[in-house]
């Protein structure tokens, strides 16, 4: 299956929040562990693995093999996804007589392993992949082991046996998320250097310490070490390790127990416990409003993009925002696909291109080649048939559909034909053509009608605001319903990118925050709000939590 | 009385793998570097692709072989018999037991283990697996086999070969009397009557199976006719023999080089004190660790354990005074 970049976080969303809701049913199961490697599956799921789900037992599918068996909440919810079985069947986790166990369990189509007891599916992964070797067959084994799991002696069996026999027929995650039962990694049983567990950011920042990558290596595996929550680091990785030949591959992904729920993230806590049903609906909310950050670069160094590129790189950008501008759409002239096709090899982050230009769909098979991963057309230049015509193209070639709309535009009446495709609608905040404007203090109205109006038509992409978006208005536009916030001058012209991108990130989180408070209060009173409140216990959440709570008179 | 002929467990073992081979091009082997002593390694030799070394390394050994089966292949995983139930537990349980695709149950391992029981000998009490017939026995959907001789080694390698599912399948380490004929048809869950006897019956599997003969002769000679039983496959266990031989003899005497807590005796037990109870005693190792003996100190270390023919008669004779 062949998804696109958004297409494939939808996914993963859907398959979060089904974790969420057949745990609280269940009342017990390991959302923390099926959160860190969350994207990881999406990105096996709907890219890579080759499966039926008419069909299970299909000779030539690939396998996937989740070792670290008690993240199955986080497998089965991705079969469901997939079309193995019902979605509604999630609510009979671990129930009696369901086919959804506790662990996975053969009984449940798509299952490939009987998983749970820790350390065995790497040994069981070889064997398969020795089977398909002496089949001749195409097939390709994928495992997920855990960190904590590789407490385990038999990984290292294992370990040893793949690179013996040269297994490069299976490819083997290590969803390394810092944390086993009884608490962090690195206090139970350490695999890297002297990591205290309590500023997961703290880790990131010294990768010297980073031994787990050295272990395997020495073992003599292909070693691949990635932020397992970044779906083109993972897709880039998948794609090298099924290429290398002669030895076995392993992708060591650095991710965050948890990751996508604000109070269980970095939280030894929720490792093995079930979301109370009452506060289901306010974790919904904040999966759903999962946010992105993508700088401009025509606002920096317009003779030196690459190097823009760079900082937008060491400043963990989501995307990378191309503004193309042809001179006649606009007044002003920027770059061309060739430009894009230039910087394209400088970074994995995806281009986001924004096509200021006339008859767009002349040239967006250009763009598409030059290596873009959303394209975004202005609906003032295009018209049902032509942007019909352009959704076509990008769809088959599994790159995002984006629709812009200028300060003065409403949204034409022919794009609710197209609402499910569309990946991406930008509404300018600014009149397009130049950087460094301020912005448009009636965009706010604007974004709010649109998202309420997307809502009820059920888009599932993205509304990016575009233009004079600052430190300032982020939080504004995170509350009108914006989910990614393009910035130029206010990011790009600041001389530290990777901070400044760190403050708009907050900006947005406080929004959020606010948002899920209100919801909180909606539902339950100050009682709900305080129980909301008490769930973040790791780090300084929970003082900004109470006074986001006093500000808005919910406590 | 005709002389007596030794065979080779291991060596019969490792020629059927041979000839299965040949045959049924999905048949794999793995060892764990013991593959000279199962002499597996003749497998290897001719199929390099499908024999797998996978070092000391017992638990993956398990879960290699379970991985091999899940994609179609009949996996053959042997070692000494201390190194597996009593090491892998957990991965032949979670890995090869319970997995059950589609309508089977368990995955196609069969583990075929050597030096069982207190043979194993010279290695000492570490070495000398007395509990692994309760282990296994005690997992759901694992088949338990103790052939006493070498030829039944060689049927039954064939057999579990073809029949689907997980197998335990335990040798001795001595070459041991051969006491079936090359004719002897074998059939899981059907113990073989090696003598009628109307006056007690003696069930043994493995090399106690001889003793279990040795000690009818003895009885003969005292007017008792005694029935023995080669209870070859301990689970599924023959209950409709066992009980006949209940029914019609009184009383059972069962021998086993293994601890009488939880193995082949107590099998015996469970199926008789429901259905048809009679007095039982059994012969076995009570419940203590081996120690070292040389081959030619095998038969004493045997007798500190009470497991000899004689004390298999002495059992008969106690049991019928109490019927």
């Amino acid at each position: 299956m062949g998804l696109n970049h958004y297409q494939i976080k939808r996914k993963i969303l859907k398959a979060r929040k089904l974790v969420i809701q057949a745990t609280a049913a269940a009342g017990s199961g390991h959302p923390g562990g099926s959160f860190s490697m969350a994207e990881i599956m999406g990105c096996l799921f709907y890219k890579y693995l080759r499966y039926d789900p008419k069909n299970p037992s299909w000779e030539d599918r690939d396998k996937l093999i989740l070792s670290k068996g008690h993240a199955a909440p986080g497998l089965f919810s991705n079969l469901a996804v997939a079309g193995y079985f019902d979605i509604s069947e999630m609510q009979t986790l671990r129930q009696f007589g369901s086919k959804l166990q506790g662990h996975p369990d053969l009984k449940c189509p798509g299952v490939e392993f009987c998983g749970g007891s820790l350390g065995i599916g790497l040994s069981y992964s070889v064997g398969n992949a020795l089977a398909a070797r002496l089949d001749g067959k195409d097939q390709r084994i994928y495992t997920i082991i855990g960190d904590g799991e590789s407490d385990e002696g038999q990984i290292w069996e294992a370990a040893m046996t793949a690179a013996k026999y040269k297994i490069d027929n299976m490819t083997v995650f290590l969803d390394r998320n810092f944390i086993q039962q009884d608490s962090y990694t690195e206090e139970i049983m350490p695999l890297d250097e002297k990591l205290l567990g309590d500023d997961l950011s703290e880790m990131w920042k010294d990768a010297s310490r980073w031994k787990t990558g050295d272990k395997w290596r020495s073992f003599g595996w292909n070693v691949i070490e990635i932020d397992g929550h970044r779906i083109e680091q993972i897709l880039d990785a998948i794609r090298r390790a099924n290429q290398t030949k002669g030895l076995p591959s392993i992708i060591i992904a650095r991710t965050i127990k948890g990751k996508g729920v604000e109070h269980m993230e970095d939280n030894p806590l929720w490792h093995g416990k079930a979301p109370n049903p009452e506060i289901v609906p306010i974790i919904e909310d904040e999966l759903e409003s999962q946010f992105m950050i993508a700088p401009s670069i025509i606002a920096g160094d317009m003779l030196n993009l690459e190097k823009e590129v760079k900082r937008c790189v060491d400043g963990r950008a989501d995307y990378i925002h191309l503004d193309v501008m042809d001179g006649q759409f606009v007044p002003n002239k920027t770059f061309d696909h060739t430009k894009i096709k230039e910087l394209r090899p400088l970074t994995l982050i995806p281009f986001d291109a924004h096509l200021m230009i006339d008859e767009p769909i002349k040239h967006v098979r250009n763009y598409i080649d030059a290596g873009s991963d959303i394209i975004t057309v202005h609906a003032e230049v295009c018209d049902e048939s032509s942007f019909g015509e352009i959704c076509d193209i990008l769809h088959s070639n599994q790159v995002g559909i984006g629709l812009a709309i200028n300060p003065d535009t409403e949204l034409p009446l022919w794009c609710y034909k197209f609402v499910e495709l569309l990946d991406q609608i930008i509404i300018m905040s600014v009149v397009p053509g130049k950087s460094g404007q301020k912005f448009i203090e009636s965009t706010h109205e604007k974004i709010q009608r649109i998202a309420k109006d997307l809502k009820e038509h059920k888009f599932e992409g993205y509304i990016e605001a575009d233009g004079g978006v600052n430190l300032e208005n982020i939080g504004a536009c995170f509350e009108d319903g914006a989910r990614a916030f393009v910035g130029g001058s206010a990011i790009i012209g600041q001389n530290d990118v990777r901070m400044i991108i760190k403050e708009f990130r907050n900006q947005a989180l406080e929004s959020r925050r606010r948002l899920l408070i209100k919801k909180a209060h909606d539902l339950g009173g100050t009682e709900l709000v305080n129980k909301w409140i008490d769930l973040h216990i790791v780090g300084e959440k929970k003082d900004r939590l109470v006074q986001i709570a006093k500000e808005l008179g919910s406590q | 009385m005709s002389v007596e002929q030794l065979g080779d467990m291991r060596t019969e073992y490792s020629k059927s793998l041979l000839a299965l081979g040949e045959e049924d091009p999905n048949i794999v082997v793995l060892g764990a570097d013991t593959t000279d002593s199962l002499k597996t390694a003749s497998f290897g030799k001719k199929f390099p692709e499908r024999f797998f070394n996978v070092g000391i390394a017992e638990a993956n050994l398990v879960s290699v072989a379970a991985g091999l089966a899940y994609s179609g292949k009949t996996a053959f995983a042997s070692t000494y018999a201390i190194f597996l139930p009593g090491r892998c537990l957990d991965q032949i349980r979670n890995s090869i037991a319970y997995p059950s695709p589609g309508d089977k149950k368990g995955l196609n391992v069969k583990l075929v283990v050597a030096h069982g029981g207190l043979t194993a000998g010279a290695d000492g009490g570490s070495h000398q697996q007395n509990e692994d017939i309760a282990v296994m026995r005690a997992i759901p959907n694992m088949k338990v086999l103790v052939p006493s001789d070498s030829v039944a080694v060689s049927k039954l390698t064939w057999i579990i070969a073809q029949k689907y599912g997980p197998f335990y399948m335990r040798m001795a380490r001595p070459k041991t009397t051969i006491i079936h004929s090359e004719s002897q048809e074998f059939q899981i869950g059907k113990a073989i009557t090696l003598r009628d006897g109307s006056d007690s019956t003696i069930t043994a599997c493995g090399i106690t199976v001889k003793m279990a003969l040795d000690a009818a002769d003895l009885l003969q000679q005292d007017g008792i006719s005694c029935r023995v039983i080669d209870c070859f496959s301990v689970k599924p266990i023959d209950k409709e023999l066992l009980e006949k031989a209940a029914r019609e003899t009184g009383s059972i005497v069962t021998c086993e080089e293994h601890n009488v807590m939880g193995g082949f005796g107590s099998a015996v037990l469970e199926v008789i004190s429901e259905s048809c109870p009679v007095p039982i005693r059994r012969i076995g190792v009570q419940d203590k660790f081996g120690e070292s003996a040389r081959d030619n100190e095998i038969p004493q270390l045997l007798e500190k354990h009470g497991i000899t023919s004689i004390n298999i008669a002495n059992a008969v004779k106690v049991l019928r005074r109490k019927q």
